[in-house]
Protein backbone atom coordinates (compact mmCIF):
# COMPACT_ATOMS: atom_id res chain seq x y z
CA UNK A 1 0.00 0.00 0.00
CA UNK A 2 1.59 3.35 -1.16
CA UNK A 3 1.88 5.96 1.59
CA UNK A 4 -0.54 9.27 1.97
CA UNK A 5 1.60 12.35 0.26
CA UNK A 6 -1.42 14.82 0.08
CA UNK A 7 -4.23 14.41 2.96
CA UNK A 8 -6.70 16.73 2.92
CA UNK A 9 -9.32 17.09 5.84
CA UNK A 10 -12.91 19.04 6.42
CA UNK A 11 -11.52 21.47 4.08
CA UNK A 12 -14.03 24.48 3.80
CA UNK A 13 -13.40 27.95 1.55
CA UNK A 14 -16.32 30.40 1.67
CA UNK A 15 -16.41 33.76 -0.61
CA UNK A 16 -19.61 36.01 1.02
CA UNK A 17 -22.57 33.65 0.27
CA UNK A 18 -20.63 30.79 -2.00
CA UNK A 19 -19.22 27.82 -0.54
CA UNK A 20 -16.94 26.64 -2.95
CA UNK A 21 -15.77 24.12 -0.69
CA UNK A 22 -17.61 22.38 1.82
CA UNK A 23 -15.82 19.57 4.06
CA UNK A 24 -14.08 17.87 1.28
CA UNK A 25 -12.07 15.08 3.13
CA UNK A 26 -9.92 13.00 0.28
CA UNK A 27 -5.99 11.98 0.57
CA UNK A 28 -3.76 11.00 -2.44
CA UNK A 29 -0.86 8.40 -2.71
CA UNK A 30 2.07 8.77 -3.46
CA UNK A 31 2.74 7.31 -7.21
CA UNK A 32 -0.64 7.47 -8.51
CA UNK A 33 -2.54 10.10 -10.48
CA UNK A 34 -5.99 11.09 -9.11
CA UNK A 35 -8.41 13.29 -11.15
CA UNK A 36 -10.67 15.80 -10.11
CA UNK A 37 -13.98 15.80 -12.11
CA UNK A 38 -16.64 18.28 -11.91
CA UNK A 39 -19.18 21.21 -13.59
CA UNK A 40 -18.16 24.67 -13.66
CA UNK A 41 -17.87 26.35 -10.64
CA UNK A 42 -17.53 22.91 -8.54
CA UNK A 43 -14.44 23.75 -6.57
CA UNK A 44 -12.08 22.06 -8.40
CA UNK A 45 -9.44 25.03 -9.42
CA UNK A 46 -10.12 26.47 -5.27
CA UNK A 47 -9.24 22.57 -3.94
CA UNK A 48 -5.92 22.42 -5.96
CA UNK A 49 -5.30 25.83 -5.22
CA UNK A 50 -6.08 25.41 -1.05
CA UNK A 51 -3.77 22.66 -1.36
CA UNK A 52 -0.46 25.33 -3.08
CA UNK A 53 -1.92 27.46 -0.44
CA UNK A 54 -2.33 30.19 -3.30
CA UNK A 55 -5.70 30.38 -1.61
CA UNK A 56 -6.29 30.40 2.41
CA UNK A 57 -9.41 28.11 3.09
CA UNK A 58 -11.55 29.09 6.57
CA UNK A 59 -11.81 25.11 7.56
CA UNK A 60 -9.92 21.96 7.72
CA UNK A 61 -6.18 20.81 7.25
CA UNK A 62 -4.40 20.12 4.05
CA UNK A 63 -1.06 18.57 4.61
CA UNK A 64 1.48 17.63 2.11
CA UNK A 65 3.85 14.86 2.87
CA UNK A 66 3.34 15.35 6.90
CA UNK A 67 3.41 18.85 6.65
CA UNK A 68 0.45 21.79 7.22
CA UNK A 69 0.38 24.10 4.18
CA UNK A 70 -1.03 26.41 6.76
CA UNK A 71 1.75 26.22 8.71
CA UNK A 72 4.75 25.43 6.49
CA UNK A 73 3.54 26.17 3.01
CA UNK A 74 7.04 27.13 1.92
CA UNK A 75 8.59 23.98 2.98
CA UNK A 76 5.90 22.04 1.32
CA UNK A 77 6.57 23.92 -2.36
CA UNK A 78 10.13 22.68 -2.24
CA UNK A 79 8.09 19.40 -3.38
CA UNK A 80 5.32 20.78 -5.56
CA UNK A 81 5.20 21.98 -8.76
CA UNK A 82 1.78 23.46 -10.67
CA UNK A 83 0.30 24.45 -13.83
CA UNK A 84 -2.75 26.45 -13.02
CA UNK A 85 -3.43 28.55 -15.87
CA UNK A 86 -2.31 26.47 -18.81
CA UNK A 87 0.35 28.17 -20.89
CA UNK A 88 -0.03 31.27 -19.66
CA UNK A 89 2.01 30.20 -16.92
CA UNK A 90 4.75 30.95 -18.97
CA UNK A 91 6.39 33.89 -20.25
CA UNK A 92 5.78 34.15 -23.79
CA UNK A 93 8.32 36.43 -24.89
CA UNK A 94 11.00 34.21 -23.56
CA UNK A 95 12.06 31.17 -25.21
CA UNK A 96 11.56 27.40 -23.56
CA UNK A 97 15.48 27.23 -22.25
CA UNK A 98 15.06 31.13 -21.01
CA UNK A 99 11.80 30.07 -18.87
CA UNK A 100 13.35 26.68 -17.70
CA UNK A 101 16.52 29.09 -16.76
CA UNK A 102 13.73 31.46 -14.87
CA UNK A 103 11.28 29.17 -12.99
CA UNK A 104 14.94 26.97 -11.75
CA UNK A 105 16.62 30.77 -10.77
CA UNK A 106 13.29 31.61 -8.90
CA UNK A 107 13.51 28.63 -6.52
CA UNK A 108 16.97 29.29 -5.53
CA UNK A 109 18.54 26.64 -8.26
CA UNK A 110 21.65 27.20 -10.11
CA UNK A 111 21.67 27.15 -13.89
CA UNK A 112 24.85 24.80 -13.11
CA UNK A 113 23.36 22.04 -11.45
CA UNK A 114 19.67 22.32 -14.01
CA UNK A 115 21.51 22.10 -17.49
CA UNK A 116 21.51 18.51 -18.10
CA UNK A 117 17.68 18.63 -16.76
CA UNK A 118 16.52 21.36 -18.78
CA UNK A 119 17.89 19.23 -21.81
CA UNK A 120 16.27 15.94 -20.99
CA UNK A 121 12.69 17.98 -20.71
CA UNK A 122 13.31 19.67 -23.96
CA UNK A 123 13.98 16.34 -25.44
CA UNK A 124 11.74 14.60 -23.77
CA UNK A 125 8.75 17.32 -24.56
CA UNK A 126 9.89 17.27 -28.31
CA UNK A 127 11.00 21.36 -27.91
CA UNK A 128 15.25 21.25 -28.15
CA UNK A 129 14.58 21.84 -31.88
CA UNK A 130 12.58 25.54 -30.69
CA UNK A 131 14.47 25.65 -27.32
CA UNK A 132 15.76 29.42 -28.13
CA UNK A 133 12.82 30.14 -29.85
CA UNK A 134 10.36 32.65 -28.82
CA UNK A 135 7.21 31.28 -26.95
CA UNK A 136 4.90 33.57 -28.28
CA UNK A 137 5.55 31.93 -31.72
CA UNK A 138 4.49 28.60 -31.11
CA UNK A 139 1.05 26.50 -31.46
CA UNK A 140 -1.21 26.12 -28.08
CA UNK A 141 0.10 22.43 -27.55
CA UNK A 142 3.96 23.61 -27.66
CA UNK A 143 3.47 26.43 -25.27
CA UNK A 144 1.36 23.70 -22.95
CA UNK A 145 3.94 21.14 -23.38
CA UNK A 146 6.79 24.18 -22.27
CA UNK A 147 4.64 24.81 -19.19
CA UNK A 148 4.33 21.22 -18.55
CA UNK A 149 8.53 21.09 -18.51
CA UNK A 150 8.68 24.46 -15.90
CA UNK A 151 6.09 22.53 -13.51
CA UNK A 152 8.98 19.90 -14.08
CA UNK A 153 11.81 21.65 -13.75
CA UNK A 154 12.62 21.66 -10.22
CA UNK A 155 11.73 17.67 -10.04
CA UNK A 156 9.20 17.87 -7.39
CA UNK A 157 7.56 14.68 -6.45
CA UNK A 158 3.71 16.27 -6.87
CA UNK A 159 2.07 17.71 -9.64
CA UNK A 160 -0.95 19.70 -9.41
CA UNK A 161 -2.17 20.40 -13.16
CA UNK A 162 -5.28 22.06 -13.46
CA UNK A 163 -6.91 21.73 -17.15
CA UNK A 164 -3.22 20.76 -18.46
CA UNK A 165 -5.03 19.73 -22.06
CA UNK A 166 -7.82 22.18 -22.27
CA UNK A 167 -7.75 23.30 -26.03
CA UNK A 168 -5.52 21.28 -27.26
CA UNK A 169 -5.99 18.79 -29.78
CA UNK A 170 -6.33 14.97 -29.75
CA UNK A 171 -2.67 14.34 -31.06
CA UNK A 172 -1.21 16.95 -28.19
CA UNK A 173 -3.45 15.68 -25.55
CA UNK A 174 -2.25 12.43 -26.81
CA UNK A 175 1.37 13.14 -26.61
CA UNK A 176 0.93 14.45 -22.77
CA UNK A 177 -0.77 11.86 -21.51
CA UNK A 178 1.28 9.61 -22.73
CA UNK A 179 4.24 11.94 -21.53
CA UNK A 180 3.07 12.00 -17.95
CA UNK A 181 2.01 8.39 -17.35
CA UNK A 182 5.72 8.10 -18.31
CA UNK A 183 7.17 10.09 -15.99
CA UNK A 184 5.09 8.43 -13.02
CA UNK A 185 6.17 5.05 -14.32
CA UNK A 186 10.22 5.94 -14.22
CA UNK A 187 10.32 8.42 -11.33
CA UNK A 188 7.41 7.85 -9.76
CA UNK A 189 5.49 10.90 -9.67
CA UNK A 190 2.04 11.74 -7.70
CA UNK A 191 0.08 13.73 -10.15
CA UNK A 192 -3.23 15.48 -8.74
CA UNK A 193 -5.65 16.60 -11.89
CA UNK A 194 -8.79 18.50 -13.12
CA UNK A 195 -9.76 18.32 -17.37
CA UNK A 196 -13.41 18.29 -18.84
CA UNK A 197 -11.56 16.02 -21.19
CA UNK A 198 -12.56 12.68 -20.04
CA UNK A 199 -11.36 10.23 -22.92
CA UNK A 200 -7.63 12.49 -21.18
CA UNK A 201 -9.39 11.54 -17.27
CA UNK A 202 -10.15 7.96 -17.94
CA UNK A 203 -6.93 6.60 -19.90
CA UNK A 204 -4.32 8.27 -17.41
CA UNK A 205 -6.11 8.24 -13.86
CA UNK A 206 -6.08 5.82 -11.41
CA UNK A 207 -9.18 7.40 -9.32
CA UNK A 208 -11.43 9.92 -9.77
CA UNK A 209 -13.13 12.54 -7.41
CA UNK A 210 -16.30 13.39 -8.60
CA UNK A 211 -17.30 16.68 -6.87
CA UNK A 212 -20.45 19.01 -7.73
CA UNK A 213 -20.97 22.42 -5.36
CA UNK A 214 -17.99 21.75 -3.35
CA UNK A 215 -18.55 18.04 -2.22
CA UNK A 216 -17.40 15.09 -3.23
CA UNK A 217 -19.95 13.08 -4.86
CA UNK A 218 -18.27 10.37 -6.43
CA UNK A 219 -14.32 8.97 -4.82
CA UNK A 220 -14.11 5.66 -6.48
CA UNK A 221 -11.18 3.95 -9.17
CA UNK A 222 -12.13 4.38 -13.24
CA UNK A 223 -12.13 0.77 -13.41
CA UNK A 224 -14.89 0.40 -10.57
CA UNK A 225 -17.14 3.48 -11.35
CA UNK A 226 -17.48 2.05 -14.72
CA UNK A 227 -18.24 -1.93 -13.47
CA UNK A 228 -20.86 0.59 -10.87
CA UNK A 229 -22.60 2.48 -13.77
CA UNK A 230 -21.83 0.20 -16.62
CA UNK A 231 -24.93 0.53 -18.97
CA UNK A 232 -25.49 -0.37 -22.74
CA UNK A 233 -28.48 1.74 -24.75
CA UNK A 234 -29.10 1.66 -28.09
CA UNK A 235 -28.29 4.95 -30.27
CA UNK A 236 -30.52 5.10 -33.56
CA UNK A 237 -29.84 7.98 -36.23
CA UNK A 238 -32.73 8.54 -38.20
CA UNK A 239 -33.17 10.31 -41.18
CA UNK A 240 -35.18 13.32 -39.83
CA UNK A 241 -35.94 14.83 -36.01
CA UNK A 242 -38.85 12.25 -34.58
CA UNK A 243 -41.47 13.76 -33.69
CA UNK A 244 -42.64 13.92 -29.80
CA UNK A 245 -45.30 11.33 -30.03
CA UNK A 246 -42.27 8.66 -31.12
CA UNK A 247 -40.50 9.38 -28.21
CA UNK A 248 -42.80 8.99 -26.07
CA UNK A 249 -44.31 5.92 -27.26
CA UNK A 250 -40.42 4.89 -26.60
CA UNK A 251 -40.70 6.20 -23.32
CA UNK A 252 -42.81 3.54 -22.07
CA UNK A 253 -40.32 0.85 -23.18
CA UNK A 254 -37.34 2.76 -20.97
CA UNK A 255 -35.35 6.21 -20.87
CA UNK A 256 -35.08 8.13 -24.36
CA UNK A 257 -33.66 11.10 -25.17
CA UNK A 258 -32.76 12.47 -28.76
CA UNK A 259 -30.25 15.08 -30.37
CA UNK A 260 -31.38 16.21 -33.65
CA UNK A 261 -32.01 13.12 -35.26
CA UNK A 262 -29.62 10.87 -33.15
CA UNK A 263 -31.94 9.17 -30.65
CA UNK A 264 -30.74 7.68 -27.31
CA UNK A 265 -32.56 4.29 -25.98
CA UNK A 266 -31.86 2.21 -22.85
CA UNK A 267 -34.51 0.07 -22.57
CA UNK A 268 -35.77 -1.16 -18.95
CA UNK A 269 -35.73 -4.68 -19.89
CA UNK A 270 -34.21 -6.95 -23.45
CA UNK A 271 -37.77 -8.09 -23.56
CA UNK A 272 -38.41 -4.72 -25.11
CA UNK A 273 -36.20 -5.10 -27.92
CA UNK A 274 -38.43 -6.20 -30.75
CA UNK A 275 -41.74 -3.43 -28.82
CA UNK A 276 -38.97 -0.82 -29.83
CA UNK A 277 -38.31 -2.31 -33.28
CA UNK A 278 -41.99 -2.27 -33.80
CA UNK A 279 -42.64 0.95 -32.36
CA UNK A 280 -39.98 2.56 -35.12
CA UNK A 281 -41.21 0.74 -38.23
CA UNK A 282 -44.80 1.80 -37.21
CA UNK A 283 -43.69 5.48 -37.62
CA UNK A 284 -42.30 4.87 -40.95
CA UNK A 285 -39.47 6.88 -40.30
CA UNK A 286 -36.05 5.61 -42.41
CA UNK A 287 -32.95 4.41 -39.46
CA UNK A 288 -29.63 4.93 -40.59
CA UNK A 289 -27.98 3.83 -38.43
CA UNK A 290 -28.98 1.31 -34.93
CA UNK A 291 -26.07 0.47 -32.69
CA UNK A 292 -25.23 -1.18 -29.41
CA UNK A 293 -22.93 1.57 -26.57
CA UNK A 294 -21.89 1.14 -24.01
CA UNK A 295 -22.08 4.43 -21.48
CA UNK A 296 -18.16 6.07 -21.21
CA UNK A 297 -16.84 8.30 -18.61
CA UNK A 298 -18.96 11.25 -19.75
CA UNK A 299 -22.17 9.67 -19.66
CA UNK A 300 -20.84 8.17 -16.08
CA UNK A 301 -20.15 11.21 -15.10
CA UNK A 302 -23.48 13.02 -15.92
CA UNK A 303 -25.50 10.20 -14.66
CA UNK A 304 -23.34 10.80 -11.42
CA UNK A 305 -24.47 14.74 -11.38
CA UNK A 306 -27.98 13.55 -12.62
CA UNK A 307 -28.36 11.42 -9.65
CA UNK A 308 -27.13 13.47 -6.86
CA UNK A 309 -29.23 15.91 -8.59
CA UNK A 310 -32.42 13.52 -7.47
CA UNK B 1 23.69 31.02 -2.06
CA UNK B 2 19.84 30.57 -3.08
CA UNK B 3 19.48 34.27 -2.99
CA UNK B 4 22.19 34.72 -5.21
CA UNK B 5 20.68 32.05 -7.38
CA UNK B 6 17.64 34.02 -7.50
CA UNK B 7 19.58 37.50 -8.00
CA UNK B 8 20.97 35.93 -11.17
CA UNK B 9 17.68 34.83 -12.49
CA UNK B 10 15.90 38.30 -12.02
CA UNK B 11 19.15 39.80 -13.54
CA UNK B 12 19.11 37.82 -16.39
CA UNK B 13 15.52 37.91 -17.25
CA UNK B 14 16.00 41.85 -17.72
CA UNK B 15 18.71 41.55 -19.64
CA UNK B 16 16.56 39.10 -22.06
CA UNK B 17 13.45 41.30 -21.53
CA UNK B 18 15.13 44.28 -23.09
CA UNK B 19 17.46 42.65 -25.93
CA UNK B 20 13.70 41.06 -26.77
CA UNK B 21 11.91 44.15 -26.77
CA UNK B 22 15.16 46.00 -28.45
CA UNK B 23 13.41 48.63 -30.33
CA UNK B 24 11.67 49.61 -27.12
CA UNK B 25 14.90 49.65 -25.37
CA UNK B 26 16.21 51.71 -28.22
CA UNK B 27 14.06 53.83 -27.83
CA UNK B 28 13.99 54.58 -24.10
CA UNK B 29 17.80 54.97 -24.48
CA UNK B 30 16.92 57.74 -27.51
CA UNK B 31 14.18 59.63 -25.26
CA UNK B 32 16.35 59.87 -22.22
CA UNK B 33 19.57 61.11 -24.56
CA UNK B 34 17.66 63.79 -26.13
CA UNK B 35 15.58 64.96 -22.42
CA UNK B 36 19.68 64.86 -21.35
CA UNK B 37 20.69 67.17 -24.70
CA UNK B 38 17.52 69.66 -24.53
CA UNK B 39 18.32 70.53 -21.23
CA UNK B 40 22.32 70.79 -21.38
CA UNK B 41 22.60 72.17 -24.61
CA UNK B 42 18.63 73.33 -25.64
CA UNK B 43 17.84 75.54 -22.52
CA UNK B 44 21.60 77.14 -22.40
CA UNK B 45 20.63 78.11 -26.18
CA UNK B 46 16.93 79.17 -25.80
CA UNK B 47 17.20 80.77 -22.11
CA UNK B 48 20.19 83.14 -23.11
CA UNK B 49 21.97 84.78 -20.19
CA UNK B 50 18.69 84.06 -17.89
CA UNK B 51 20.19 80.21 -17.25
CA UNK B 52 22.78 80.29 -15.12
CA UNK B 53 25.60 77.27 -14.33
CA UNK B 54 23.85 76.78 -10.96
CA UNK B 55 19.88 76.47 -11.92
CA UNK B 56 21.21 74.36 -14.87
CA UNK B 57 22.55 71.83 -12.95
CA UNK B 58 20.04 72.11 -10.02
CA UNK B 59 17.34 70.98 -12.88
CA UNK B 60 19.65 68.23 -14.12
CA UNK B 61 19.56 66.99 -10.16
CA UNK B 62 16.52 67.28 -10.13
CA UNK B 63 15.30 65.87 -13.03
CA UNK B 64 17.59 62.50 -11.98
CA UNK B 65 16.33 62.41 -8.44
CA UNK B 66 12.92 62.63 -10.12
CA UNK B 67 13.43 60.12 -12.99
CA UNK B 68 15.46 57.45 -10.39
CA UNK B 69 12.41 58.16 -7.92
CA UNK B 70 9.55 57.47 -10.43
CA UNK B 71 11.32 54.10 -11.46
CA UNK B 72 11.77 53.32 -8.22
CA UNK B 73 7.99 54.22 -7.01
CA UNK B 74 6.35 52.48 -10.19
CA UNK B 75 8.23 49.13 -10.08
CA UNK B 76 6.37 46.74 -7.83
CA UNK B 77 3.12 47.80 -8.73
CA UNK B 78 3.67 47.64 -12.63
CA UNK B 79 4.85 44.48 -11.76
CA UNK B 80 2.12 42.74 -9.75
CA UNK B 81 -0.09 44.37 -12.95
CA UNK B 82 2.29 42.96 -15.23
CA UNK B 83 2.65 39.70 -13.91
CA UNK B 84 -1.00 39.05 -13.25
CA UNK B 85 -1.70 39.98 -16.74
CA UNK B 86 0.52 37.37 -18.14
CA UNK B 87 -0.79 34.48 -16.21
CA UNK B 88 2.66 34.17 -14.56
CA UNK B 89 2.04 35.77 -10.89
CA UNK B 90 0.97 32.76 -9.17
CA UNK B 91 3.89 30.64 -10.59
CA UNK B 92 5.57 33.27 -8.45
CA UNK B 93 3.87 32.57 -5.76
CA UNK B 94 5.17 28.70 -5.77
CA UNK B 95 8.42 29.12 -5.27
CA UNK B 96 9.93 28.31 -2.07
CA UNK B 97 11.81 31.29 -1.42
CA UNK B 98 8.77 33.79 -1.70
CA UNK B 99 7.38 36.45 -3.90
CA UNK B 100 7.71 39.38 -1.42
CA UNK B 101 11.25 38.65 -1.39
CA UNK B 102 11.22 37.84 -5.73
CA UNK B 103 9.45 41.25 -6.12
CA UNK B 104 12.32 43.25 -3.83
CA UNK B 105 15.19 41.80 -5.66
CA UNK B 106 13.26 42.86 -8.74
CA UNK B 107 12.90 46.16 -7.72
CA UNK B 108 16.70 46.35 -6.35
CA UNK B 109 17.83 45.03 -10.28
CA UNK B 110 15.76 47.24 -11.55
CA UNK B 111 17.04 50.36 -9.83
CA UNK B 112 20.71 49.17 -10.39
CA UNK B 113 19.83 49.04 -13.93
CA UNK B 114 18.65 52.30 -14.08
CA UNK B 115 21.41 54.27 -12.44
CA UNK B 116 23.57 52.53 -14.74
CA UNK B 117 20.84 54.32 -17.63
CA UNK B 118 20.57 57.14 -16.38
CA UNK B 119 24.44 57.54 -15.51
CA UNK B 120 25.70 56.58 -19.38
CA UNK B 121 23.07 59.27 -20.51
CA UNK B 122 24.09 61.90 -18.49
CA UNK B 123 27.85 61.51 -19.53
CA UNK B 124 27.41 60.98 -23.17
CA UNK B 125 25.23 63.82 -23.05
CA UNK B 126 28.05 65.53 -21.40
CA UNK B 127 30.52 64.42 -24.45
CA UNK B 128 28.03 65.14 -27.05
CA UNK B 129 27.26 69.22 -25.63
CA UNK B 130 31.33 69.40 -24.44
CA UNK B 131 29.49 71.01 -20.65
CA UNK B 132 30.36 69.25 -18.08
CA UNK B 133 28.71 69.39 -15.23
CA UNK B 134 30.30 70.10 -11.92
CA UNK B 135 28.80 67.18 -9.83
CA UNK B 136 29.90 64.57 -7.09
CA UNK B 137 27.99 61.68 -8.91
CA UNK B 138 28.69 58.85 -6.20
CA UNK B 139 27.47 61.11 -3.67
CA UNK B 140 24.48 62.09 -5.49
CA UNK B 141 23.65 58.10 -6.32
CA UNK B 142 24.44 57.11 -2.64
CA UNK B 143 21.83 59.75 -1.71
CA UNK B 144 19.52 58.75 -4.28
CA UNK B 145 20.11 54.93 -3.45
CA UNK B 146 19.49 55.76 0.07
CA UNK B 147 15.93 58.07 -0.08
CA UNK B 148 14.59 55.99 -2.94
CA UNK B 149 14.83 52.70 -0.61
CA UNK B 150 11.35 53.92 1.03
CA UNK B 151 10.08 54.54 -2.30
CA UNK B 152 10.62 50.84 -2.73
CA UNK B 153 8.53 50.71 0.54
CA UNK B 154 5.38 52.67 -1.24
CA UNK B 155 5.96 50.67 -4.03
CA UNK B 156 5.52 47.67 -2.22
CA UNK B 157 1.94 49.30 -0.86
CA UNK B 158 0.92 49.64 -4.59
CA UNK B 159 1.99 45.87 -4.77
CA UNK B 160 0.04 45.20 -2.90
CA UNK B 161 -3.03 47.36 -3.19
CA UNK B 162 -2.28 45.68 -7.23
CA UNK B 163 -2.92 42.55 -5.84
CA UNK B 164 -6.70 42.96 -4.91
CA UNK B 165 -7.05 45.42 -7.29
CA UNK B 166 -4.54 44.37 -10.63
CA UNK B 167 -4.80 47.92 -12.35
CA UNK B 168 -3.24 50.67 -10.03
CA UNK B 169 -1.59 52.43 -13.15
CA UNK B 170 -3.43 55.97 -12.64
CA UNK B 171 -2.74 55.80 -8.90
CA UNK B 172 0.97 55.33 -10.22
CA UNK B 173 0.96 58.23 -12.53
CA UNK B 174 -0.52 60.20 -10.05
CA UNK B 175 2.75 59.34 -6.97
CA UNK B 176 4.97 59.66 -9.96
CA UNK B 177 3.91 63.90 -10.53
CA UNK B 178 3.39 64.29 -6.77
CA UNK B 179 7.10 63.55 -6.27
CA UNK B 180 7.73 66.72 -8.24
CA UNK B 181 6.00 68.49 -5.17
CA UNK B 182 7.60 66.73 -2.64
CA UNK B 183 10.81 67.07 -4.06
CA UNK B 184 10.60 70.98 -3.17
CA UNK B 185 9.18 71.05 0.53
CA UNK B 186 11.58 72.17 2.75
CA UNK B 187 13.02 69.89 5.66
CA UNK B 188 16.07 71.11 6.98
CA UNK B 189 16.80 71.51 9.96
CA UNK B 190 13.70 69.71 10.85
CA UNK B 191 10.31 70.19 9.80
CA UNK B 192 7.15 67.91 9.45
CA UNK B 193 7.98 67.12 5.68
CA UNK B 194 10.85 65.68 6.76
CA UNK B 195 9.02 62.49 8.13
CA UNK B 196 7.65 62.36 4.55
CA UNK B 197 9.40 59.61 2.21
CA UNK B 198 12.00 60.54 0.12
CA UNK B 199 11.57 64.29 1.24
CA UNK B 200 14.46 64.65 3.07
CA UNK B 201 16.71 62.73 0.72
CA UNK B 202 15.96 64.70 -2.13
CA UNK B 203 16.71 68.00 -0.21
CA UNK B 204 20.11 66.81 0.92
CA UNK B 205 21.45 66.40 -2.62
CA UNK B 206 19.58 68.87 -3.87
CA UNK B 207 21.27 71.05 -1.15
CA UNK B 208 25.10 69.92 -1.06
CA UNK B 209 25.07 69.52 -4.76
CA UNK B 210 24.03 72.77 -5.99
CA UNK B 211 24.18 74.92 -3.06
CA UNK B 212 26.84 73.30 -1.65
CA UNK B 213 25.47 72.80 1.79
CA UNK B 214 27.12 70.56 4.03
CA UNK B 215 24.83 68.54 6.77
CA UNK B 216 25.67 66.62 9.53
CA UNK B 217 25.90 63.02 10.08
CA UNK B 218 22.84 62.62 11.91
CA UNK B 219 20.88 64.23 9.10
CA UNK B 220 22.33 61.26 6.78
CA UNK B 221 21.05 59.04 9.49
CA UNK B 222 17.53 60.39 9.68
CA UNK B 223 17.88 59.96 6.29
CA UNK B 224 18.65 55.89 6.35
CA UNK B 225 15.91 55.52 8.97
CA UNK B 226 13.29 57.12 7.27
CA UNK B 227 14.10 54.95 4.06
CA UNK B 228 14.16 51.73 6.32
CA UNK B 229 11.03 52.82 8.09
CA UNK B 230 9.23 53.21 5.28
CA UNK B 231 10.49 50.03 3.55
CA UNK B 232 9.45 47.92 6.12
CA UNK B 233 5.92 49.47 6.18
CA UNK B 234 5.75 48.87 2.72
CA UNK B 235 6.43 45.28 3.43
CA UNK B 236 4.14 44.78 5.77
CA UNK B 237 1.50 46.44 3.89
CA UNK B 238 2.06 44.01 1.19
CA UNK B 239 2.21 40.72 3.45
CA UNK B 240 -1.21 41.99 4.81
CA UNK B 241 -2.82 42.34 1.07
CA UNK B 242 -1.33 39.38 0.17
CA UNK B 243 -2.90 37.51 3.03
CA UNK B 244 -6.08 38.88 1.72
CA UNK B 245 -5.28 38.33 -1.95
CA UNK B 246 -4.70 34.76 -0.72
CA UNK B 247 -8.34 34.83 1.36
CA UNK B 248 -10.38 36.33 -1.81
CA UNK B 249 -8.54 33.91 -4.19
CA UNK B 250 -7.64 37.29 -6.03
CA UNK B 251 -4.00 35.79 -6.88
CA UNK B 252 -4.43 34.92 -10.43
CA UNK B 253 -7.57 36.63 -11.37
CA UNK B 254 -7.09 39.82 -14.06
Amino acid sequence: MSQTCIRVKELVKTYKDLTAVNRMSFDVRTGEILGILGPNGSGKTTTLKSILGIIEFDEGSIEVNGLSVKGRRKEVLKDMGAILEGARNIYWHLSPRENLTYFSGIRGIPQKTISGRIDYLLESLELSDVADKEVRQFSSGMKQKCALACAFIYNPSILLLDEPTLGLDVEISRTIRNWLLNVVEKEGKTILITSHNMDFIESICDRILIIRRGEIISHETVASLKEKFARKYFRIDLESEPQNSLLDTIATLGSVSATGSSVRVELESANHLIPLMKVLEEADIRMLDFQTVENDLEDIFLEVIREEEE
Amino acid sequence: MKFVNLIIAEAKMLIWTLRRYLFNTMMGFGVMFLIFMGMFWGLKTIGGSGVTDDSLDSMLVGYVLWVSAMLAIQNTGNEITSESRMGTLEQLYLSPIGADKIFFVKAVINMAFNFVFITVMLYLSMAATGRWMNVNLPYLYGMVLLSTLSLVGISFMMGGIGLIHKRINSVNGILAFGLIGLMLLPTYPITPYAFLPFVAGAAAVRNSIVRGHVYPIWWYLFVAGNSLLYLMLGLFVFAKMEKKARRLNKMGQY
